[in-house]
């Protein structure tokens, strides 16, 4: 072989070698990078907003839905003239002109402005034809019935990712079901930027979020409001609250409190609103806890409606305290169903004593007192009950009348739902269905807890209710011609170690008609000025909305 | 010799098939990335529309606005709610 030759060869050799080193330290060595260089330059990878589920009410009515919004961005790097783009936008989108000007001089592709703005700003915006301007769709919730029933609902804010979040009542309990999957989509483009149909990668698994039904009627939640609000500012209280359920089923049907806040304007209120005092408030129930302890006595069997009370002429001495009936009025050798008429604090010491503190403990625990209810809203709270050790006489005798114990009212709603029921204490639920996107209805079915009490005690107690509407204090705002089980409380409010004598929570718990109820319902009002009292408070307010119901559902006068 | 001529021949005839197919598919999906972007405009137009439709009816069907509105037409609440009582069941005489 001649020198040329060998030369030639290995000239050969050594481009092919330079060439096989520069490959493989193309294809091996920086193969990822450069392949990720160049998906980027034909792969488009677009967010899938997902829906995020409605919320009906049984109507089927959305009184939480969606609309479209945007976001507006910019690339800093396509604008001619910052200052001049912030003027411009500053009094469209009502911003500080230095805010949007600090956001445009970022040394970035992509800068956002303003989120939430709607089609209107946006179109105006389009048409100023501005270079460097952009919007992304956003999906924000809408409230067509505006703030009615906002505690219940909870809102949506955005989590430490910046994705939305269902905080409070539904949006926070059912966050999950509403919020769907989100994803992502790959679309590869030609050399122009178009998409490639063939090559559409939509392997994301987005899915829209579920749609719940709710058992909130919403023709009876408007009521409420509305009622309740009346009420709240005719009696100069701080706040109320009021729920009605289904004693049958354990089915919501409406709940309100006062104040209240605007969901879709939820940062601009305090906080300490956002929470339902529904479920997440205790307070000392007062004379409405009375029928309670009544039915346990009665269940246990050491007392009936005709007992007579050997203690109650006059106050009661235990230790260094007195308990006095709410009037100071006394009535010797009263029956128990006189006891529940007249609200008498001393005969319930003695039902309280009857009842002995191991039983007393036993039927709190049955009837769901320091328990959760197990209610479909984010936020519910249960206070304890005092371990049994540290029951002393005066407790047992302040618990057999409501005071020196402490419930939710959501609690002591469900509670009385056993008394309404036959005994039988339901689980309280706002959702009665949850609609997947494919159209799956998933039934949320009534569920029964336990039964505290006997069919003859939820009877006996029943009558006793229906005595005290009929005989009581409230009795001059009962609708004529119905049988309404109810009981008055007015709840004196602890304060630094004694009781406030001037402020107090008042609250009307019943149920209608009595024989067979519809609803069952609880209104409490906190601190009212006009009267502090139950009966000249909550009570009107309970029997404004029964008469609303009893018409609503067409029950008619029996009596 | 023959046999080899004929399955080459037949064999560049494929390849000539198959290349006049792929230049078809391609000339025919080659458009397909533009009405891509048509649809996928006119369909977000669509449902921009549907929600504002959707938005418009919901707010005009909500019992807040129906009360009010039903206020400003002078409409009040009913005061007092009649029951027309049925007669009572009479027994049939034997």
């Amino acid at each position: 072989m001649s020198w040329r030759l060998r030369f030639g060869l290995f000239i050969f050799i050594a481009f092919f070698s330079l060439i096989t080193v520069r490959l493989f330290y193309w294809q091996v060595v920086r193969a990822e990078e450069l392949s990720s260089i160049g998906e980027a330059q034909y792969k488009k990878r677009v967010i899938q907003t997902v829906e995020r589920g409605e919320i009906k009410t049984s109507d089927n009515f959305p009184i939480v839905a969606n609309r479209f919004t945007y976001l507006l961005f910019v690339n800093p790097k396509e604008i001619e003239n910052k200052q001049d783009l912030s003027e411009i936008l500053s009094p469209i989108l009502e911003m500080e002109e230095a805010s949007i000007s600090a956001r445009i001089l970022a040394d970035r592709f992509w800068v956002p402005i303003k989120s939430q703005v709607d089609s209107k700003t946006k179109e105006d915006i389009e048409r100023l034809d501005l270079a460097g301007v952009g919007f992304e769709r956003q999906i924000k919730r809408f409230y067509p019935e505006a703030s009615m029933s906002a505690k219940l609902l909870g809102f949506v804010g955005k989590d430490e990712d910046g994705a939305d979040k269902g905080y409070f009542g539904l949006e926070g309990h059912y966050d999950r079901q509403l919020r769907g999957k989100g994803g992502e989509a790959v679309i590869i483009n030609d050399a122009q930027g178009r998409p490639i149909l063939s090559k559409l990668e939509d392997n994301s698994g987005a899915v829209d979020g579920r749609d719940l039904v709710l058992h909130i009627d919403r023709a009876i939640q408007y009521m409420l409001d509305s009622t309740l609000k009346d009420g709240v500012e005719r009696y100069g209280a701080e706040g109320g609250m009021a729920a009605i359920m289904n004693p049958k089923t354990g089915a919501m049907i409406a709940m309100s409190s006062f104040p209240s806040y605007d969901p879709a304007k939820y940062e601009e209120y305090s906080d300490k609103l956002y929470r339902d005092p529904f479920i997440s408030d205790t307070y000392e129930p007062g004379s409405t806890f009375k029928p309670l302890v009544v039915a346990s006595a009665i269940d246990a069997g050491v007392i009936e409606a005709s007992t007579r009370c050997p203690i109650c002429a006059g106050p009661i001495t235990i230790g260094e305290y007195d308990i006095r009936t709410w009037n100071n009025k006394y009535r010797a050798n009263a029956t128990m169903n006189e006891v529940i008429v007249h609200s008498d604090n001393t005969g319930m010491v003695y039902v309280g004593r009857s009842l002995g503190l191991d039983r007393m403990i036993s039927y709190l625990g049955k009837f769901g007192i320091g328990s959760l209810t197990g209610i479909d809203l984010q936020g519910e709270v249960v206070p304890s009950v005092r371990e049994k050790g540290s029951w002393y006489p005066i407790d047992l005798a302040t618990a057999s009348f409501g005071q020196g114990i402490t419930v939710t009212p959501i609690e002591l709603l469900t509670a009385f739902s056993a008394i309404a029921n036959s005994g039988k204490r339901m689980e309280p639920h706002v959702v009665s269905k949850i609609i997947t996107p494919e159209g799956e209805v998933i039934e949320i079915v009534p569920k029964v807890i336990n039964r505290p009490i006997s069919d003859r005690a939820a009877k006996i107690v029943t009558e006793m209710m229906v005595n005290a509407v009929d005989e009581g204090e409230a009795k001059f705002a009962k609708p004529k011609g119905y049988r309404i089980a109810g009981k008055t409380g007015t709840a004196q409010i602890p304060v630094a170690g004694h009781y406030d004598p001037n402020q107090t929570i008042a609250s009307f718990i019943g149920f209608a008609p009595a024989d067979d109820p519809k609803f069952l319902m609880l209104v409490v009002i906190d601190r009212p000025t006009s009267s502090i009292y139950g009966a000249e408070t909550a009570a009107p307010i309970f029997f404004e909305m029964a008469t609303n119901l009893l018409n609503y559902y067409g029950i008619a006068p029996n009596e | 010799m023959k046999r080899p001529k004929l399955l080459i021949g037949f064999m560049l005839a494929v390849i000539m098939a198959l290349s006049v197919v792929r230049i078809g598919i391609e000339n025919s999906i080659s458009t397909t990335g533009i009405e891509l972007v048509r649809l996928q405009g006119e369909l977000d137009e669509y449902k921009k529309e549907n929600y504002q439709l959707e938005e418009k009816y919901l707010a005009e069907s909500s019992l807040t606005e129906i009360a009010s509105k039903a206020a400003t037409l002078g409409f009040v609440d009913a005061k007092k709610t009649v029951y027309l009582s049925t007669p009572l069941p009479l027994a049939l005489k034997q």
